[in-house]
């Protein structure tokens, strides 16, 4: 067989340098214009006052604009890799981390946390949000192990038994307390980023940079796994081991943003998408991108959030308005590409 | 020795004994083809023989015991090709076929030396213009090809194929079973499941005729076991056996 011809007809696929261009600028520039536009509008001009001044322009920019904007970058990056993780190595495209009962576990436990201490207390909602989180996470994990292996399908059922068991005891919490604990119980779930200040920053961002960083660096093993169990483990893959690390790592990530955001819905599910759409489904690429597109996706939705009526949508409402019929478009489009 | 031995293999799903004590040895560079009528155990065998399956008895390699070494040694030592495969996502036909690095690579991602392994074994077994198609959108004898691809990029010492011949053409089965012969002679042991005596008395140096129940009614050279009273035991079909030019042609009789 000629096999030097051969090797030079088949070429490398170029195409997806711009791509790779656009996926880096598009956060960075999505990131100054979020900085500029908003109810209080700062230029260009004042850049210079704005970072070595006294005034209130400074006070915005740095104290509830910038901390916002991060937590927003920081949110979108930890969902779009914990997604697309997560869909790609249990081999199904309509998991998310919330499948896995990550939200519920965190509402319950957040809404435990101000039942108990108050709503007040924003230092115990956090901790209270994140255990409860991964305890849900290992409650399914442990449900759907079944005769010591774990099936993609069972892990998705498991998860939505979970959620189904937090959710009712969230309801029992709201059903107990007094009516104002209720309201910020409320307010709590849906997901929002006005209230962001540095301190949630550097609360959320050491585990959710941990699990975005470490879920990169699985992201050969990601590819690998989603060829099946017995391939993946006949290409010297520790099957399960490998699989539960993923997991963790996206929970952990998860549950740290949420901790301090509160149930933002569809970002996890509808960035992967996007990205998929975007770069094809080959996780060395789709993983780094869905970083990017998760990140523009949350800073646009909080531009929506905060300039198209004249007061505050929360986040999460505009991200559920915006992703429900997106993922209905790119279910239809992508049709004979899923199950 | 250098090659595989295998030793009293059993197996057993609950109480249904499926492998009964397999015992074989096979040199490097030989072809083993396991033959037998559907439902006999060649599948579960063969993941008995990379531990897929967690069988008694032991299995070696180069004098390694199988049951001592992690998953990643012993994708470095065996490759295994599944009867089928479900695709999961759209994936390039390269990038499958360079995950077959992956006990070699560790964490990293594959280098541009890797691409050009995959590429070759591509070429090698006929597919090299697919190299850049979605693996979802070939055919089932293509994605047959670059699963052997795949297995002969992990550089293994074994390779195992479950029934590498079906879902293909005429020609592609002879073609899949001339590369495999090709390979064996790099001293490479080929042990394949296959079902087809003629095919099997064509192309192998030793035989494993197996009943139902995992039990083996005859093990040895070729020649040896593919004899008509063998073949109507096993099948219990009405057989009629020719020579021509040293090879053996084994054909259903339909008269009697």
């Amino acid at each position: 067989m000629a096999s030097e011809d051969c090797i030079r007809y088949s070429r490398p696929n170029l195409g997806f340098l711009k791509y790779k261009a656009a996926l880096i600028f598009s956060p960075l520039i999505l990131l100054l214009l979020y900085l500029l536009v908003g109810k209080y509008d700062l230029s260009f001009d004042s850049l210079e006052l704005l970072l070595f001044s006294d005034s209130i322009d400074r006070t915005i920019f740095l104290n509830v604009r910038l901390p916002r904007a991060v937590e927003a970058i920081i949110f979108g990056a930890c969902m779009g890799i914990s997604g697309a993780s997560l869909q790609t190595t249990l081999r199904n495209p309509l998991v998310s981390p919330y499948f896995l009962g990550i939200s519920s576990g965190a509402a319950f436990g957040a809404a435990l946390s101000m039942a108990i201490f108050g709503h007040k207390n924003f230092f115990l909602i956090q901790p209270s949000a994140i255990l409860f989180a991964l305890v849900a996470v290992s409650l399914t994990l442990g449900l759907s192990k079944f005769r010591g292996q774990f099936s993609p399908v069972s892990l998705v059922l498991s998860g939505m038994i979970i959620s189904a068991l937090f959710a009712g005891f969230l309801s029992l919490i709201q059903i107990l307390v007094e009516p104002e604990k209720t309201q910020s119980i409320v307010a709590w779930m849906i997901g929002r980023l006005h209230t962001i200040t540095w301190a949630d920053v550097k609360v959320s961002a050491p585990l959710a940079i941990f699990g975005i960083l470490g879920l990169l660096y699985f992201r050969w093993r990601i590819f690998v796994l989603s060829m099946g169990d017995e391939e993946a483990r006949s290409l010297g893959i520790n099957v399960e081991r490998e699989r539960l690390m993923i997991i963790l790592l996206a929970s952990i990530g998860t549950a740290s943003v949420i901790s301090v955001t509160g149930i933002i819905g569809w970002v996890c599910l509808i960035a992967p998408h996007i990205t998929r759409f975007l770069v094809g489904s080959d996780p060395k690429v789709l993983l780094p991108a869905s970083i990017s597109v998760g990140s523009s996706f949350m800073l646009l939705a909080d531009m929506i959030s905060r300039t198209i009526w004249s007061f505050e949508i929360p986040v999460g409402v505009i991200t559920t308005i915006i992703g429900a019929p997106l993922f209905l478009y790119l279910m239809r489009r992508a049709q004979n590409e899923w199950y | 020795m250098s090659g595989i031995e295998a030793v009293d293999l059993c197996f057993s799903y609950g109480k249904m004994m499926i492998v009964r004590q397999v015992s074989f040895e096979l040199e490097a560079g030989e072809i083993l083809t396991i033959l037998g009528a559907n439902g006999c155990g060649k599948t579960t065998l063969l993941k008995c023989l990379n531990m897929l399956l967690k069988p008694e008895g032991r299995v070696m390699v180069d004098n390694l015991d199988l049951r001592t070494l992690s998953s990643r040694d012993l994708a470095m030592l065996m490759g295994y090709v599944p009867q089928i495969h479900s695709p999961g996502f759209p994936y390039r036909v390269l990038d499958v076929a360079v995950s077959g690095r992956t006990p070699r690579l560790g964490f990293s991602i594959p280098s541009k030396n890797d691409y050009d392994l995959a590429r070759e074994a591509l070429c090698r077994v006929g597919v090299g213009h697919l190299a850049d198609k979605f693996y979802t959108q070939i055919s089932g004898g293509e994605l047959k090809l670059v699963l052997i691809a795949r297995a002969l990029v992990q550089e293994p010492k074994v390779l195992l194929l479950d029934e590498p011949t079906s879902n293909l053409d005429f020609k592609n089965r002879v073609l899949v079973l001339k590369i495999l012969q090709e390979i064996s002679k790099e001293g490479i042991s080929v042990i394949m499941s296959e079902h087809d005596p003629n095919l099997a008395s064509l192309f192998s140096d030793k035989v494993l005729l197996m009943m139902n129940k995992g039990e083996i009614v005859s093990y040895g050279p070729s020649k040896e076991v593919l004899t008509s009273e063998n073949i109507m035991k096993v099948y219990g079909l009405d057989i009629e056996v020719f020579e021509k030019e040293g090879a053996r042609y084994i054909f259903p009789n339909l008269s009697g």
